[in-house]
């Protein structure tokens, strides 16, 4: 009996010095992997009690296949970043992530990054089960050096600007005025349609959550993509652009997040110089004074409900955001605008934008950029957009009215 | 004493098989059994399996996506059979001719099918591009280029020559094997008949190769239903989902669309339809050949 209560003593005694470990993954970005890596160190270091093995979404077709292997096979992590809201939609509907308004601190936290507006846009239901954590929206990036070659002081922001640059700069086979479709992953929908449409309808939505339809069948929506059908009927862009094409000036413009910077700081130094960026092209009538918005390459960071370490999780997750010095780091290391509503008026932020004007100008369109639609169908929808409307304006195998009548009809099919 | 006999080797045949019989039952039998409990039910990875009759089924019938991508494969098939047959006959029929470094040409040629299908899809890709080194040859002599993966109608072609040049050296030792059974004493027995080479390679090789030309057959029938690594590297299954292949759109819908129930009732069917579409090859080519 003695040696029993010894060994339980002894075995309760190496338990409390046990550390907590977290599974933590992030995106799999360099830039983002540095950051990552720096404070997980540090918090580590504050708290000799909690062990955060850190690593990158396993190597996967993309990061939800790889979250989804792990939720299947019951290695699902605590803390996970990377999460777009069409996923975030999916996983709810799975019943795997933690509500975070119920966890302590959290209208502490939001009220602290001024992110109120922000976190309306993730809710689902009334409940907030991510945090968002950078917001990106899709600018247009020029080669100002080309342009003033063909005596464009400034870029062109209308459709017809654009074809008038076309008519002088495109020389078939070899160069082109911009690239115009992003490729044919689901996904590329967001950084090419998407984002015009938004563009063209100032932030209309295109789908229509209270009815469950898809709605870009408007002047917008149209406009949008006859300016497609045009670009390449004209062969004014090409589907396939080849490596580079911005950078090796076979192309004058292409829509690009802010993650674009480090990788051009890095590959392109000299080009970079001569990048110009604007907001997406507009339809001709569109108000001169009105904003223009865009899209937001928006992700989020969640914690799982199978986590048996919730609470340290959201310690951790609260430390890291609570902190404006972090944004800071984030920022310098990333170039994407972090999630916060005081971006611009933040004092904390002003010097590292006064230093990099390109990522200042991602900054300014934060407040104009839109979240995809928050359904749990994305793939299926945008892969109806691309096989329906995109390809055929592509391939000319459709005018741009019935290209849209026709994704819009199957689209709702999917949705319905 | 016999039966004692019996029983023991007996034992000792199950012991050795065990090893398979195990291997089997892990390897093939549970993912069988699991196959046909996700076929029946709906399943989002979490939780147990609900029984959901034929439902899965049904979806299958009415499935625009799932049929065009059986007939892609058909589509496939039209280019790629006649090609690897070909381009593997010729192979083989130049390996039995050649008198030195048969190993070291056999070898070159495996080279292509023991390569990291993802390193050459990439590569192929770079080459086959718009603006790449193929096409700038071509645009320079002759003013034009070709679409090889960007349109609809060249793209599968495209694809099908790929893996034609992964399974050439494969096919071809395979065909080469069955030359090479072939005995001689055929050939100068036609010599002395008068047979020139065409009737030769006619009358006697291509009947005689018979069994291994149903073997790449089968062989090729099977890879079709089954490819995946090039389309998805190469094409995403584009343009205008003319590369779309049963597998991308199982594993799309099983780890995208959190639809993996439904992706287990398409592999049933594409075995079903793989093993029809052998069976019937089978059944019209396959000849009973003896060599005496």
């Amino acid at each position: 009996m003695k040696k029993l209560l010894v060994i339980l003593f002894l075995s309760m005694f190496v338990l409390s010095f046990a550390k907590t470990t977290l599974v933590f993954w992030t995106a799999p970005n360099p830039n983002q992997e540095a950051f990552w890596k720096k404070l997980v160190a540090e918090y580590e270091k504050q708290n000799p009690d909690i062990d955060i093995e850190w690593t990158t979404i396993p190597a996967a077709g993309s990061s939800e296949e790889a979250i989804l292997s792990a939720i299947a096979s019951g290695r699902t992590p605590d803390i996970c970043t990377n999460i777009f809201s069409g996923f975030a939609a999916q996983l709810i509907e799975l019943d795997q992530l933690v509500e975070l308004n119920k966890l302590p601190g959290f209208n502490d936290l939001i009220s602290v990054r001024k992110m109120e507006n922000i976190i309306k846009g993730w809710e689902f239901m009334g409940k907030s089960y991510v945090l968002p954590i950078y917001s990106n929206p899709i600018l247009m990036w020029w080669r100002k050096d080309i342009l003033k070659e063909y005596g464009w002081e400034k870029p062109p922001r209308t459709y017809s600007e654009i074809y008038k640059l076309s008519k002088q700069f495109v020389v078939p086979k070899e160069k082109y005025t911009m690239r115009v479709v992003a490729g044919r992953n689901w996904w590329d929908r967001w950084f090419d349609y998407i984002t015009y449409y938004y563009a063209a309808s100032e932030g209309k939505p295109y789908i229509d959550l209270k009815k469950y339809k898809a709605v870009y069948n408007n002047d917008a929506g149209i406009k949008v993509a006859k300016f497609f059908e045009t670009m390449f009927k004209n062969g004014w862009t090409a589907v396939d652009l080849g490596n580079a094409p911005l950078y090796n000036g076979v192309i004058l413009a292409s829509l690009k997040g802010p993650w674009e910077i480090p990788y051009a700081e890095n590959q392109f130094p000299e080009v970079l110089k001569n990048i110009e960026i604007t907001p997406p092209v507009v339809p001709d009538d569109y108000p001169e004074k009105n904003p223009i918005y865009t899209f937001a390459d928006t992700k989020g960071l969640v914690i799982f409900k199978s986590s048996k370490h919730q609470k340290e999780a959201w310690d951790f997750v609260k430390w890291v955001f609570s902190n404006p010095e972090y944004d800071r780091l984030w920022l310098e290391m990333t170039k994407m605008p972090p999630a916060r509503g005081d971006l611009l008026e933040n004092k904390l932020f002003t010097e590292f934008f006064n230093n990099n004007p390109l990522a200042a100008e991602y900054a300014k369109y934060v407040a104009y950029a839109v979240p995809p639609a928050l359904i749990s169908k994305t793939v299926e929808v945008q892969d109806e957009m691309t096989y329906s409307l995109i390809e055929p304006l592509m391939y000319g195998k459709s005018d741009a009215e019935s290209a849209i009548k026709e994704s819009i009809k199957k689209i709702n099919r999917i949705i319905w | 004493m016999v039966t004692k006999m019996r029983k023991r080797e007996a034992r000792k045949g199950l012991l050795i098989s065990s090893t398979y019989l195990i291997y089997a039952a892990i390897f093939w039998g549970y993912p069988f059994v699991w196959l046909v409990i996700l076929a029946f039910s709906r399943w989002r990875y979490v939780g147990r399996p609900q029984f959901a009759g034929f439902r899965n089924f049904l979806r299958i019938i009415y499935d625009p996506i799932f049929w065009k991508s059986f007939f892609n494969v058909l589509n496939f098939l039209v280019y790629y059979i006649p090609i690897v047959l070909i381009f593997s006959l010729l192979f083989a029929l130049a390996l039995s001719k050649l008198k030195y470094g048969k190993t070291f040409v056999a070898l070159s040629f495996l080279v292509a099918n023991i390569s990291s299908g993802v390193a050459y899809s990439i590569m192929f890709s770079k080459l086959f591009a718009e603006n790449g080194p193929l096409n700038q040859i071509i645009y320079k002599l002759f003013n034009t280029t070709i679409p090889w993966f960007t349109s609809p109608q060249l793209a599968m072609f495209s694809i099908s020559l790929i893996v034609v040049w992964k399974f050439i050296g494969y096919y071809g030792l395979i065909l080469y094997s069955g030359i090479i059974s072939i005995p001689k004493s055929i050939y100068e027995a036609a010599e002395l008949d008068g047979a020139n080479k065409y009737v030769k390679f006619f009358k006697i090789t291509l009947p005689l190769l018979n069994p291994s030309i149903i073997m790449v057959l089968v062989f090729a029938i099977s890879l079709s239903f089954g490819i995946f690594t090039e389309p998805y590297m190469i094409t995403g299954g584009g343009p205008m989902r003319s590369t779309l292949m049963p597998m991308m759109v199982m594993y799309t819908s099983a780890f995208q669309k959190l639809d993996p129930t439904y992706s287990a009732t398409m592999s049933i069917f594409i075995a079903f339809f793989s093993f029809g579409i052998i069976w019937i090859t089978r059944k019209l080519f396959e000849r009973e050949v003896e060599i005496v």
